[in-house]
């Protein structure tokens, strides 16, 4: 009980202080936005930080590479991209926030890695005067004059379904669901997403369901299983990367390929040889360039123009063999700043 | 077994020793091969598609590397160690093996090798710590664990290493005469580590080890070298094993074998490995191993989710070591 009193005066005491410290860079602020909330504009160069949740993940980096894309359209705009180096260090994110928001940055745009545990560091940077916009995942609460650029997984689970019951047409199908990680939010909106859009067909029987806890060789094991147990099994549906990688190999494994439908989701480079080859029908690619893009273009013209910044999905492409060598799509699979994927 | 491990003893209490050992050793063993077959026999009966040589191909193959890897677990348990670092090195064994083959243009079984020195690698380092810096094992492996899975975070940038050629998969995915390479490779280490324990004076120095490590020491055993052996072949078998579960899904995978190790230690305790050291065989382990495949695989079959899956397991684990110690004490009772 003595050592759980001492941690907690501890962590009052460290709460005290970065309130204070926040405080004071209240207190030293030059700029001409003096009031809460409603943003002035800023003159001359701004300097933004970008925060994902992790560094070095090809996702992110393509986060990275639209938020300089915007920063560079817009001009005497520098983006700071600094990150934490696990997405479960939830901790170093927070201390990350909060060294922006001391060094006075004229804005944040980052990805939440835990939305519970960064909702205060979101709420202390809009104390201390800089706006903030977040990008892939938000926080809850999140504040309303705060932004969300994410993709609704839900939505792009809802047209999973029903580009499998596309692929089937009519009659009546057993299909499978691959999810990755039960229990996280992600895969929750995708799982519930995709039975939700299987409602609205009723010749979908979905006969198994099993999770890859994102390992190929999982996923490959479960639906060997899954195939096995349902010899008419017609098409699955993989809701992440690893997931359809496996279930792509235990179909081609059982010499079904073309048979069994997939419908996947993300774009790995296996993924696009799998589409290319037949065993994949299509995939649901994400957008993480426009998510990089928007959060940096809304928050330079929120700063220059006081415009007020607004939500938006930042949507999924459907790539299918027809498709993925349209300049559109691959905008999306190869994003650029000289094309950068982001009509709105 | 005996011999090396207590001072001389008269021959009427060897041979009780002998004898109880063995007993324990055969009940164990056939405890667990009745619950196998009593599952495979259920198994049958409740789908259709169960007993198929497709499936029971399937089986063979997704057994493969957990058997190969709880047969080094089982090495290190009969030491009265345990290597919680076995999920982490074969993700790194698997993710450098595709490494070299896609970065510098190695064969298959070039990458084979790389990846044996690197479990090995790390087998020495496990080794190192606990048998000359004296880390408890679990701690030691702890700190592997964590160490071993960063690692293949930075090798890899934490993105699946892919665009293999299709020789990879051969570990994985290839057969001879209609049995998975795997399974053959699973077969050759487990026969080869079950001579060299039973037979070779290293297995006696094993066991004497795990039983009493200072009596060994006594006896003469340099328990430094050997125990640190121990950690170096199981570090090697651990790393085949993530090679040819990298081959399997031809890609190096960074996510690979989380909670590996638990499926590990609990094929080598339900097939009558003892956590208190000094006992554990081979054969026990690969039906434990062969148990864990088969309530996944008969799961899926039969539309059980994950989540009771991960309890029955759970339940089996503790019905053997209960069993186990209910047995072992009356044994020792009557000894």
């Amino acid at each position: 009980m003595a050592i759980n009193t001492r941690i907690r005066s501890g962590l009052a005491a460290l709460a005290a202080l970065s309130a204070l410290t926040a405080g004071a860079c209240g207190g030293v602020e030059v700029r001409d936005d003096s009031g809460e909330g409603e943003a002035g504009t800023v003159d001359g160069p701004l300097e933004l930080a970008v925060v994902p949740k992790a560094v070095g993940h090809e996702f992110w980096s393509t986060v990275r590479a639209g938020a300089e894309c915007a920063a560079e359209l817009a001009g005497d705009v520098t983006v700071n991209w600094d990150g934490v180096s696990a997405e479960t260090d939830v901790e170093g994110q927070v201390n990350l926030i909060q060294n922006f928001v001391t060094q006075d940055v004229d804005g944040i745009v980052y990805a939440a890695t835990d939305s519970a545990a960064l909702a205060p560091a979101t709420q202390s940077a809009l104390d201390a005067g800089v706006p903030v916009a977040m990008i892939d995942s938000g926080t809850d609460p999140q504040p309303d004059e705060v932004p969300l650029y994410a993709t609704d997984n839900r939505a792009g689970a809802v047209e999973a379904a029903n580009l499998l019951a596309e692929a089937l047409g009519e009659g009546e199908h057993d299909v499978a669901l691959i999810e990755f990680q039960p229990g996280s939010q992600t895969n929750t909106e995708r799982v519930e997403g995709f039975t939700e859009g299987l409602a609205q067909h009723a010749g979908l029987n979905l006969v198994g369901q099993q999770p890859s806890h994102s390992d190929v060789n999982e996923a490959r094991r479960v639906t060997e299983d899954i195939l096995t147990a349902n010899p008419d099994l017609a098409g699955i549906f993989a809701a992440n990367e690893p997931s359809v990688l496996g279930a792509a190999q235990a179909v081609e494994a059982a010499g079904r390929t073309g048979e069994v439908v997939i419908i996947g989701w993300d774009a790995a480079p296996d993924e696009i040889a799998g589409l290319r080859n037949g065993q994949i029908a299509a995939l649901v690619v994400q957008n993480p360039f426009r998510m990089g893009f928007f959060g940096v273009q809304n928050m330079v013209e929120h700063l220059q123009e006081g415009a007020p910044m607004e939500s938006a999905d930042t949507g999924v492409t459907f790539v299918t063999p027809e498709n993925i060598d349209s300049p559109e799509v691959q905008a999306v699979l190869e994003p650029s700043c000289d094309n950068p994927p982001v009509d709105q | 077994m005996t011999g090396v491990e207590s001072p001389p003893a008269g021959l009427r209490v060897r041979c009780r020793r002998w004898l109880r050992e063995h007993v324990s050793y055969a009940v164990s063993e056939f405890t667990a091969a009745t619950a196998l077959v009593v599952l495979f026999i259920a198994l049958s009966l409740a789908s259709p598609h169960f007993l198929t040589a497709d499936n029971l191909f399937n089986i063979g193959s997704q057994t493969a590397v957990i058997a190969i890897i709880a047969v080094a677990q089982t090495m290190v348990i009969i030491t009265k160690g345990i290597d919680l670092s076995v999920g982490a090195v074969a993700a790194l064994a698997g993710v450098v093996g595709a490494l070299v083959v896609r970065d510098l243009g190695f064969s298959v079984w070039e990458a084979a090798a790389v990846a044996i020195a690197v479990g090995a690698a790390a087998g020495l380092v496990n080794g190192l710590l606990v048998a000359g810096a004296g880390l408890p094992p679990f701690i030691a492996t702890l700190g592997m664990m964590s160490a071993g899975r960063g690692l293949v975070f930075i090798v890899t940038g934490a993105v699946g290493v892919y665009s293999l050629p299709e020789s990879f998969q051969l570990l994985g995915n290839g057969e001879i005469a209609g049995i998975p390479f795997a399974v053959v490779i699973t077969a050759v280490v487990a026969l080869a580590a079950s001579c060299l324990l039973s037979q070779s004076r290293f297995g006696q120095y094993v066991y004497a080890m795990g039983s009493n490590l200072e009596a060994a020491r006594r006896a003469g055993i340099a328990v430094r070298r050997n125990l640190t052996a121990v950690y170096v072949l199981a570090g090697a078998l651990v790393g085949l094993g993530g090679m040819v579960a990298a081959s399997r899904v031809n890609s190096g995978q960074p996510n690979y074998g989380i909670g590996l190790e638990l499926d590990a230690i609990a094929a080598a305790v339900i097939g009558g490995a003892s956590l208190f050291g000094g006992q554990g065989r081979i054969a026990g382990t690969l039906i434990g191993a062969f148990l864990i495949a088969l309530v996944r695989n008969g799961s899926v079959l039969l539309g059980i989710s994950i989540h009771y899956q991960q309890v029955i397991v759970g339940l089996i684990i503790w019905a053997a070591v209960y069993f186990d110690q209910f047995r072992r004490r009356r044994l020792e009772a009557r000894g």
